[in-house]
């Protein structure tokens, strides 16, 4: 079973290799840097960030806060990386009616501000929950 | 404190290890499967190989599978993030190189990783029209999605053992979060961090989503205009104008006196946003009849555009075939204007937009 899965991927892959000739031969650098940027900027910068932002988290919020601002954090995160297509078009086509001419920035302001009441709320909900509880030690 | 690099041992957050690795690599295999499969059937239908066929009903068919193309690659963003930070400890790993299947299996997974990211990037920039990069996008797109997907298969292959242990394994305790996230946590803020991105964009395509994505790359009202008519080089066709299907030409007014039909069919763009509109015009069915040509013959269709590479297309004949496969004079009850394809344009269930040519001149058998 594994070596039927891996020779079919071996196979792909190959496959895959010959299709992106004429595009090695046409821009290898752009294709160079869209293959390896990914895989540098995230281990090199996004891990690291995360990683750090976790352990300061875990540091300086009190204990009901560090769920909700670490996954609002991460929310956030996947918000910007989405809109930066829409909100820099140094690159892009023109705008045509009906094409990318909505208001991107203000969407995203509103998405993070959704999702940052949801941070405060799931925070004081988790605030009041552990107060309830009887328990309310200031580091575990 | 001294300053020394990281290693494997010093990552003790529960959001790293096989446990989270498996399930969160399980839906983002799920992702990564149902977006190649609907890019590749994408593929097919704009270079369609000589055994490919693509049916032109339901009328919604490329509007979903492309609809699900571009939305399982969002998903696929948060998940791959994960992904890669329940494993990052596995970076710093040391020696660097065991052996030599060692050496194969690290290189297998930077290939994997990079293919990885190469694809939803340049995916989402393109659902943006936007193109910071020198090569063709559909041919890089297209080469580098074999490669991710063999090299998905060949990280499965190794992982096989260690994925059916994670995924079989009973519940264990929860290790308490050192960092912001328990394990659950993490787990749970990622399914909310792909389901957080589809909102965000599903819009494009699912009507009653329009007004909360708001990175869908349509807007709310009217059937976008793709390619203006100023951009594409033409100008409102006159009284000579003459659609000339095989040897035979018709004038706009015979076009306009010929029975009419009147469908609701989508403008399904490979860009995955979509827009129903009603149209009204003449089978191209009809047309070909008329024309004394036989029925179910693939055509090519030319515009009167200059150049550009959707200015000649091929239907093929389960479309031509197709009643409901139409030169549209109208659109939501209103003659075309210049920019949606004055004089008329083909208008054919379950196509992608591209391959909906506008400002027809000419209908040939092929």
């Amino acid at each position: 079973m594994r070596w039927v899965i891996g020779t079919l991927g071996v196979v792909l892959l190959g496959w895959g290799a010959v299709e992106l000739l004429p595009v090695v031969a046409d821009s290898p650098l752009s294709l160079g840097g869209w293959l390896l940027g990914g895989p540098v900027l995230h281990d090199a910068l996004l891990a690291p960030l995360v990683g750090v932002g976790g352990a300061v988290i875990a540091r300086v919020l009190p204990k009901p806060w560090r769920a909700p601002v670490g996954a609002g954090l991460v929310l956030s995160g996947v918000l910007v990386a989405l809109a930066v297509p829409y909100l820099w078009r140094t690159f892009s086509g023109p705008v045509t009616p009906g094409l990318h001419d909505r208001p991107y920035l203000a969407g995203l302001l509103i998405a993070l501000a959704v999702v940052w009441t949801g941070v405060v709320i799931a925070g004081l909900l988790g605030r009041e929950k552990r107060g309830k509880r009887g328990n309310t030690p200031a580091t575990p | 404190m001294k300053l020394r690099p990281p290693q494997e041992g010093d990552f003790t957050s529960p959001t790293h290890g096989p446990r989270v690795s498996a399930r969160i690599g399980l839906w983002l295999g799920i992702a990564f499967g149902l977006c190649f499969v609907t890019g590749l059937i994408s593929h097919g239908i704009q270079h369609p190989a000589a055994w490919f066929t693509w049916p032109s009903r339901p009328v919604n068919l490329y509007r979903i599978t492309q609809g699900i193309h571009v939305t399982s690659g969002v998903a696929a963003i948060p998940l791959l993030l994960a992904k890669l930070w329940s494993v990052y400890p596995k970076l710093f790993g040391r020696p660097l190189v065991r052996s030599v299947p060692h050496a194969l299996e690290r290189g297998s997974i930077l290939v994997l990783i990079g293919a990885s990211f190469f694809e939803l990037l340049t995916g989402v920039f393109n659902v943006a029209q936007n193109y910071p990069w020198a090569f063709f996008f559909p041919t890089a797109h297209y080469a580098v999605a074999w490669i991710a997907t063999g090299a998905l298969l060949v990280h499965i292959a190794v992982k096989l053992p260690v994925i059916r242990e994670a995924l079989s394994r009973r519940r264990t305790e929860q290790r308490p979060a050192t960092g912001a996230l328990t394990r659950r946590g993490f787990l749970l803020t990622t399914g909310a961090a792909a389901g957080v991105a589809v909102l965000a964009t599903v819009g494009g395509t699912v009507p009653w989503l329009r007004n909360v994505s708001v990175f869908a790359s349509r807007s709310a009202t009217g059937v976008p205009i793709n390619r203006l008519a100023s951009a594409a080089g033409v100008t409102a066709a006159d009284s000579s104008w003459r659609l000339r299907v095989g040897e035979v030409e018709f004038s706009l007014d015979e076009l306009r006196a010929m029975p009419q039909t009147t469908a609701d069919l989508p403008i399904a763009c490979v860009e995955g946003w979509s827009a129903s509109a009603t149209w009204s015009g003449v089978p191209v069915r009809d047309l070909l009849r008329r024309a004394g040509l036989p029925a179910g013959s693939d055509l090519r269709v030319e515009s009167l555009e200059k150049g550009g590479l959707y200015r000649s297309t091929t239907l093929p004949g389960t479309h031509t075939d197709d009643p409901l496969t139409l030169l549209a004079l109208r659109m939501n009850g209103e003659e075309l204007t210049l920019d949606h394809g004055f004089p008329c344009r083909l208008i054919a269930p379950s196509r992608p937009g591209v391959l909906q040519t506008k400002w027809v001149s000419r209908l040939e058998v092929l």
